[in-house]
């Protein structure tokens, strides 16, 4: 650890809204260069945590700083550093893209470079649509529009609150090379998604917030470890049969204790694959009657990890 | 200041309305003309002239101010309300882009349609009534306060507003009539008490004869009073839109 500042700090940040608790006094610290998720049910309180770094609301209670520049008290400072990609698109109808990160660039200070914006424009694929009214962009370029105010003037810390929803897929790959080339680039990256596919992609770290309240923070992997269960899928021949003087089908007791379970069907078990040797558990499921026809293995996703953190009533279970 | 920010704002803000001129420039001044047409030309065959003024000359500098006030009016209020509405005014929320850079931005903007329609309003008036300009210094200066009076009026309001029911509250109900009983078409001396009395206590009839003094030379009122009451309103106004915009009073949560 050195003594360089963190990307995005926040202290107890608390938001009530009347009776509402928006956020009930989340403390995070992000990492300069880091891709940090922050993922979440919808009104969990993600928009609001962004909102808040950005100077769009203001805190009831705590403290928010970017590279050390506290977001009310040095608040100009704190903005000159970041880029928002807002959830919500939302476009000027009087002017063209071109113009658009024109404007953008001298907002924060920078003399408008079409060199500049001509490489937004190129890497967002709007090109073709620079010089036409933001009023005839269809929905996918209004939102690419959108990413490319929130670069172009190049911000050490960027936030993409939702900011793939309703692009499509391949644009949605070059997208994350793209954020990746920025991270290379030094960038900071926070961004919130509800394609937990693309959090696991991108993400170093990930936070998990339920009910304005930080219930997971770890690396990428490390949840995946401790939360996402690696499984075995197995296809038996034919169903289970009735145990006999119970109504339902059921399976050997040896594998309910290993936490097996089985489908509505009676022919796909479907195990996790514990701290024993997978080999042991091969040879045992061998011996079963019926016998088994094929054998699947399921990796360990982020959205197990997200439905398990949020399932859990104030849960707390933060890492590092 | 963030000067670069401030001048790409008020670069944007010029461009925003020279983009729909029809709008912004020429409905305006069609209006006024027929203002003029119509009230110069039908009054003016019965009431040829107001304390020694020729009736044509007498009604250009309240025609004058009409169109300069809702312009600078509508530019800064219609500008605020749209991004608020569209959204985009996370755009200025989010960048550096201090009180004072947002002020002299919107404010300069508005002055800047006011005085283009002002001066349109006069041209296509003087065609009619002869070129002639009493106190040319005096009329800009004048101008130029009257345009960020009302231009501060329209940032605040649009900040407050919700709906656009409440913006046009502002121009409809206040600014229009306020203008028409504010001695555009006659002297507040010509109406017989109380009228006469009422009539003085409405801050647009000072503003007009402001106007009055530099375009014609003479005024019913003292045109330091006119730059009092316009002054006067121009720095509550200043005082409330700064306020806003330093709190973020309906910008931000």
């Amino acid at each position: 650890m050195n003594g360089d500042p963190a990307a995005v700090e926040t202290e107890d940040l608390q938001k009530r809204y009347d009776e509402v608790v928006a956020l009930a006094g989340v403390s995070l610290s992000i990492g300069a260069g880091e891709i940090f998720a922050l993922l979440g049910p919808n009104g969990a309180g993600k928009t609001t945590w962004i909102s808040i770094v950005c100077g769009l609301v203001r805190a009831s209670a705590g403290r928010a700083r970017v590279l050390g520049h506290d977001v009310v008290a040095d608040a100009i400072a704190a903005r000159r550093l970041v880029g928002l990609v807002p959830q919500e698109i939302n476009f000027d109808p009087f002017f063209t893209p071109r113009e658009v990160l024109a404007f953008q660039m001298g907002y924060y200070g920078q003399r408008p470079d079409r060199q500049r914006v001509d490489e937004v424009l190129r890497a967002l694929d709007l090109s073709g649509k620079a010089d036409t009214n933001t009023r005839a962009l269809s929905g996918g370029m209004k939102r690419r529009l959108l990413i490319g105010k929130a670069l172009v003037h190049r911000p050490r810390v960027v936030f993409l609150d939702e900011p793939t929803a309703g692009v499509d897929v391949a644009l949605r790959r070059d997208l994350w090379s793209y954020v990746r080339q920025l991270r290379e680039e030094g960038t900071t990256i926070v961004l919130t998604t509800h394609y937990l596919e693309e959090a696991e992609a991108l993400a170093d770290r990930v936070a998990v917030i339920d009910r304005g309240q930080l219930v997971g923070l770890d690396t990428t992997a490390s949840l995946l470890a401790r939360f996402g269960r690696k499984q075995l899928r197995v296809r038996l021949t034919a169903p289970v049969g009735p145990v006999p003087g119970a109504v339902a089908p059921a399976l050997p007791a040896w594998l309910l204790d290993l936490g097996a379970t089985l489908d509505a069907s009676g022919r796909i078990v479907t195990c996790p694959l514990g701290a024993g040797s997978p080999a042991a558990l091969l040879a045992r499921l061998a011996t079963l009657d019926p016998p088994v026809a094929d054998i699947d293995t399921e990796q360990p996703s982020l959205e197990q990890v997200f439905l398990t953190l949020t399932s859990r009533a104030g849960g707390g279970e933060v890492g590092r | 200041m963030n000067a670069i920010g401030f001048r790409t704002l008020f670069i944007k803000e010029t461009r925003r309305f020279l983009r729909v001129p029809g709008q912004t420039l020429a409905q305006p001044v069609v209006t006024t003309a027929l203002y003029f047409l119509v009230c110069g030309y039908a009054r003016g065959g019965r009431v040829r002239e107001v304390g020694g003024v020729p009736y044509g000359r007498f009604i250009m500098p309240g025609l004058i101010l009409l169109g300069l006030s809702q312009n600078a009016f509508l530019n800064t209020s219609s500008s605020m309300f749209i991004a608020k509405l569209q959204g985009t005014i996370v755009d200025l929320l989010v960048a550096p882009l201090g009180v004072v850079d947002l002020l002299l931005a919107f404010n300069l903007a508005a002055i800047l349609r006011g005085m283009l329609v002002g001066g349109i309003v006069w041209f296509i008036s003087a065609l009619f009534t002869g070129f002639e300009v009493s106190h040319p210094l005096w009329v800009l200066m004048f101008g130029f306060l009257v345009g960020l009076t009302f231009g501060l009026v329209g940032l605040v309001v649009a900040i407050w507003s919700d709906k656009f029911e409440q913006l046009n509250i502002v121009p409809t109900f206040i600014i229009t009539p306020l203008t028409f009983l504010g001695g555009v078409f006659y002297s507040a001396d010509m109406l017989p008490p109380p009228w006469s009395y009422i009539s003085r206590v409405n801050p647009v009839l000072y503003m007009v004869e402001g106007l009055r003094y530099g375009v014609v030379g003479a005024s019913s009122s003292s045109p330091w009073l006119g730059l009092a009451v316009t002054g006067g309103i121009g720095l509550l106004s200043l005082a409330l839109a700064s306020w806003m915009l330093a709190a973020g009073y309906k910008l931000r949560s």
